[in-house]
């Protein structure tokens, strides 16, 4: 496996964690803490562009040269294992640096964009990052620590069954880089074993994507609930947890969801948690200070009172 | 004569997408065997029109008419055709870039007209937000539950030990000026001007 750092981590904010889920920022502050991790947030970092590029609004350039700025801000503050929230951010990210480091015309159009801005000690030099080494998923970093949560787990969740969605933009853009297949994704498996869980071990439509589409769920919206819908159909009586590592799949599932139940004229019944705030809820986390499930559409209360403590 | 000239222009779609900055330089475009694994394995085949292999099909013939199909705009970004594809194309990213073609000749900018707020709110904040043209949409699916969660939003966070996300002063002005000169102010002003 790549090496996952322990120190010197930049915690890369994300726009849908921030305003959607921010109890996924909190949960995975909470576990770094607890299980050793230096870290910073930066107050400067913008957001990675994501969403505006796959709504074909971004070009690659301006992409690029924020991308740049962010690369600079983590130089600076020695912080240089950036390390994101979201699937898409990473993907984002890594192709940034990809592009900077191989691409010499890129390079040098960044940087005279960065010059016009007034930003030239912003310059971005070949190799001064790596798209391989320097860019991580927080999903990573705690499965490198996987043992350490086992022994932490106060709370016993062995009657709770949990199946995974993988989020494509980790498992698909770049596959050799990710540390699970993208043909058989067992990376949120095994973490959630750790945490005393019963993992579904499979089911239909497991690989597929949550639908969301970026602006596939605003301008197409019935063509986005269709996938959605094959998931979460799959998903009925198997499961009671669906476990996430991308706020945008959780918003998709998690908010779409009582819309499908309407639908169905039944309940579902699944309930969405990101993979960090299911491991801060069995070390112990407090559900509203820390893991934030009062801005989740479907309660997580139902699944709090099952848990108890472990003897 | 024709042929030749067919050959000639043949080339250029693949070029074209094989030049862009998103495209790497060993997408395997040209070695695309239509073996249909992209369009097995894609919800937007699954549930529309949207062929992928298809896609590839005619920009490989250099078919021009591959860009006034309105399936393309169907694809989820998903990439789950690039992870199954044995030779390392992707049809999402030629899509992209198709896209992309379309809409800087001022094509079909009516579906992006409504994420255009998404920019401005970029340009003066450095934060994605999802654009409020979309809110009433999201609150008749949502319920009454989401605007309130907006609402109670700054406490939530606070409560929660997290700090502002909105960019102000000297980094605001940063990722302004980088916009600017990127020419993505220009971009929105112009799509703005079209729509």
């Amino acid at each position: 496996m790549k090496n996952i750092p322990h120190e010197n981590i930049l915690l890369f904010k994300s726009c849908l964690v921030n305003v959607e889920y921010p109890g996924v920022e909190s949960s995975t502050r909470y576990l770094f803490d607890h299980l050793g991790v230096e870290y910073q947030v930066h107050p400067d970092q913008s957001c990675c562009t994501g969403l505006g590029y796959y709504y074909d609004l971004f070009d690659q350039y301006s992409t690029l040269a924020l991308a740049a700025r962010n690369f600079y801000l983590a130089r600076e503050s020695e912080h240089t294992n950036i390390t994101t929230l979201c699937a898409t951010c990473y993907a984002i990210l890594k192709k940034s640096l990809h592009l900077l480091n191989s691409n010499e015309k890129a390079r040098s159009k960044v940087n005279e964009i960065l010059e016009e801005a007034g930003l030239s000690h912003m310059k971005y030099e070949a190799n001064m990052l790596s798209s391989e080494e320097n860019i991580f998923h927080i999903v990573e970093v705690l499965y490198s620590k996987r043992e350490q949560i086992s022994q932490k787990i106060k709370k016993d969740f062995s009657k709770i069954k949990v199946a995974s969605h993988h989020a494509c933009h980790y498992c698909k853009i770049y596959p050799e880089q990710s540390i699970t297949s993208s043909r058989n994704p067992m990376l949120l498996d095994e973490l959630a074993d750790c945490c005393g869980v019963k993992v579904v071990d499979w089911y239909d439509f497991k690989k597929a994507t949550c639908g969301a589409g970026f602006s596939q769920r605003f301008a197409n919206r019935d063509l986005s609930l269709s996938a959605t819908r094959d998931k979460l159909y799959a998903l009925e009586g198997k499961a009671d947890v669906l476990l996430h590592m991308c706020p945008n799949c959780q918003m998709q599932f998690d908010r779409y969801q009582p819309v499908l139940e309407k639908e169905l004229g039944r309940k579902i019944g699944l309930i969405h948690l990101n993979i960090a705030q299911l491991a801060a809820l069995a070390m112990g986390a407090d559900p509203y200070e820390v893991v934030g499930i009062q801005t989740h559409t479907i309660p997580v209360e139902d699944l709090i009172d099952k848990i108890k403590d472990i003897e | 004569m024709m042929e030749k000239k067919h050959k000639k222009s043949q080339h250029s779609l693949v070029r074209e997408i094989k030049d862009n900055l998103r495209a790497s330089p060993d997408l395997g475009i040209k070695r695309c065997m239509q073996c249909g694994l992209c369009t097995s394995n894609c919800p937007a085949a699954r549930h529309s029109d949207y062929d992928p292999r298809e896609m590839v099909k005619k920009v490989l013939d250099n078919n021009l008419e591959v860009l006034d199909n309105p399936d393309i705009w169907n694809c989820f970004y998903c990439y789950t055709c690039a992870s199954n594809c044995p030779v390392n194309n992707s049809p999402s990213l030629i899509n992209q870039i198709l896209r992309e073609k379309i809409l800087n000749t001022g094509g079909n900018v009516s579906r992006v007209a409504e994420f255009i707020e998404f920019g401005y709110n970029y340009v003066e904040k450095g934060v994605g937000t999802i654009p409020s043209t979309f809110f009433q949409d999201l609150v008749d699916d949502f319920g009454e539950d989401y605007p309130k969660l907006k609402h109670d939003l700054p406490d939530i966070r606070r409560k929660l030990g997290l700090k502002e996300y909105n960019l102000k002063g000297e980094a605001a002005a940063e990722v302004k000026n980088i916009l600017k000169a990127s020419g993505f102010t220009q971009r929105l002003e112009k799509l703005k001007k079209i729509a």
